[in-house]
């Protein structure tokens, strides 16, 4: 999921990065007047949280393991301008610090995985939970909406990759940035993360929501936010 | 003299256990949640290392970092022609040699990010099913072209001179866009290469946001290498599904609770140093000559290598 540099052209990282900054904006706004002006820290926190939920790995079938992105679960802990915060910061550390994901391209990486995924995993959460605190409506639509969130967030990105080819052409017709278009980027996409990541994605979310369930159900926003 | 021991300690406690049997696959979902908490405090330490040392390209002023690394980047991102490329990986290369950086460790970092993002996952562009053009390599042959569901596959598929191209010119940018953004960060201090995005108007809340997660990453990495390192050591045999759903749920919980800990000592220490919920980031340094130099050195490179 993380775009590397070179994979998208500056038609397509600015603009990306122009909505991403406009997020960004109004998320450290809406979280400020939310959790209090003087809660700067807690927003460090829930980024430190996000970025250390992708190290931990999971068996998943075939004998591999696979992480979560995490937004999904920190959209419905922490509420999805929190998770617009949250996930964007992890994701600047990881390509500052680790190399993962590009620097031209953390504006669409920022885009996919910390504004899109956060709101479309938290309004699915709430719709398939129904505001109930039943476990197994609770676990089933928070799997939902950690499976489906990703699936989407990965087609997007496939959208992003397989356009480089019409927008970015030489004039003999080869590809300058990712050569793999729409009809290749966006089945290989959505394909692996419905048969693999998306299913870590879910379990991972519905693993982390059943235990603060169990335990601090008080804690999760969306049922905080719901009621 | 008669020896009476205990029943528990003549029954095979699994009929399943077998040390030599255990497989290490079972297990791996720890060892790889051990080695990327490992990785994060290593990354995090190897880079506090190298960017205090007293070099030249350590001393920059971290604004003229951020505006090369940002520059370049475009640079980087705008140039198609192979030769440019290769001139810009040397260019990167004799840059890392001014900073005096590990260049083994350095390198085989970025080249492992550029084979993995640059190389394995764009080779398949290299086929002219993908990438039209003369064949060089011939893979396989039908009898005449076909059509599956949406993809025209052609008589003769191999690997075409088109796609060698773009697969390089890939490659390149990809090695070239890691191996200058990890430089920036390998000779700068975190805290002051954060700082530096206020040139951009970046609120500093936002920016003492990051600086925060970035402290509590480093604390929260070394709390899960340590409890897994506990963990694994009280391990054996094999894990039922659940107890592993159960384990990482249960480890996940932990740490946020470790973290809600760490953010209220934070707060309380924050409060008692005179924080009232503002936030105001002291501005870098003045640019010295030494920096306009670099400056214009950088701005006449990626011009150089536009118009190349």
């Amino acid at each position: 999921m993380h775009i590397p540099d070179g994979y998208l052209s500056p038609q397509t990282y600015i603009p990306l990065y122009g909505v991403f900054a406009v997020a960004v904006t109004v998320a450290v706004k809406k979280v400020k007047k939310e959790v209090s002006a003087l809660d700067i820290p807690y927003l460090g926190m829930a980024a430190a949280f996000s970025f250390i939920l992708m190290m931990f790995n999971l068996p998943i079938p075939g004998g591999t393991t696979g992480h979560a992105v995490g937004s999904a679960v920190i959209a419905i802990l922490f509420g999805p301008w929190a998770a617009i915060v949250a996930v964007s910061v992890a994701l600047i550390i990881q390509a500052l610090i680790f190399g993962d994901g590009g620097i031209t391209a953390i504006g669409a990486n920022c885009f996919n995985m910390a504004v899109f995924m956060p709101f479309t995993a938290y309004y699915l959460f709430r719709l398939f939970s129904y505001n109930t605190v039943r476990k197994a409506r609770v676990l089933f639509a928070a799997f939902i909406s950690g499976y489906l969130s990703l699936v989407m967030a990965a087609i997007l990105t496939g959208i992003e990759f397989g356009i480089q080819p019409l927008i970015a052409s030489s004039s003999d017709g080869k590809a300058l940035y990712c050569p793999y278009n729409l009809k290749i980027a966006v089945p290989a996409m959505a394909i692996e993360h419905m048969l693999l990541f998306g299913i870590v994605e879910g379990l991972i979310t519905a693993i982390i929501v059943g235990y603060f369930l169990r335990n601090e159900p008080g804690l999760i926003y969306a049922f905080r936010k719901g009621r | 003299m008669e020896y009476n021991i205990p029943s528990y300690l003549l029954k095979i406690a699994d009929d399943q256990y077998d040390p030599a049997k255990i497989k290490r696959s079972k297990l791996s979902f720890v060892d790889k949640t051990i080695i990327n908490s490992a990785k994060a405090v290593k990354s995090i330490y190897l880079q506090a290392e190298n960017a205090g040392k007293d070099y030249f390209i350590q001393n920059i002023n971290p604004n003229v970092k951020l505006i090369s690394l940002i520059y370049m980047s475009i640079v980087i991102s705008v140039v198609n022609n192979l030769v440019t490329q290769i001139l810009i990986t040397a260019f990167i290369f004799l840059l890392y040699i001014i900073a005096r950086l590990k260049l083994y460790e350095v390198y085989r970092k970025i080249f492992f990010l550029a084979f993995i993002f640059g190389f394995l996952v764009i080779l398949p562009a290299s086929l002219n099913v993908i990438t039209p053009g003369k064949i060089i390599f011939s893979l396989i042959k039908f009898n005449k072209p076909s059509h599956f569901l949406i993809y025209n596959i052609p008589k003769n598929i191999g690997f075409s001179i088109n796609g060698f191209q773009v697969v390089s010119l890939v490659f390149l940018r990809v090695l070239n866009s890691v191996s200058f953004a990890l430089l920036v960060v390998f000779t700068t201090p975190f805290s002051s290469f954060i700082k530096s995005f206020k040139m951009f108007r970046v609120p500093d809340t936002f920016l003492m946001i990051i600086s925060l997660a970035y402290k509590y990453i480093f604390i929260l990495s070394r709390t899960i290498e340590e409890t897994y390192f506990a963990f694994k050591s009280r391990l054996s045999g094999n894990i039922k599904s659940n107890n592993i759903r159960r384990l990482i749920g249960g480890r996940i919980f932990f740490i946020f609770k470790r973290s809600l800990i760490i953010y209220q000592n934070t707060y309380h220490a924050m409060v008692s140093r005179g924080y009232t919920g503002k936030v105001i980031l002291h501005s870098q340094n003045q640019f010295s000559y030494k920096d306009f130099i670099v400056l214009l050195v950088i701005a006449l490179s990626g011009l150089v290598f536009i118009l190349f």
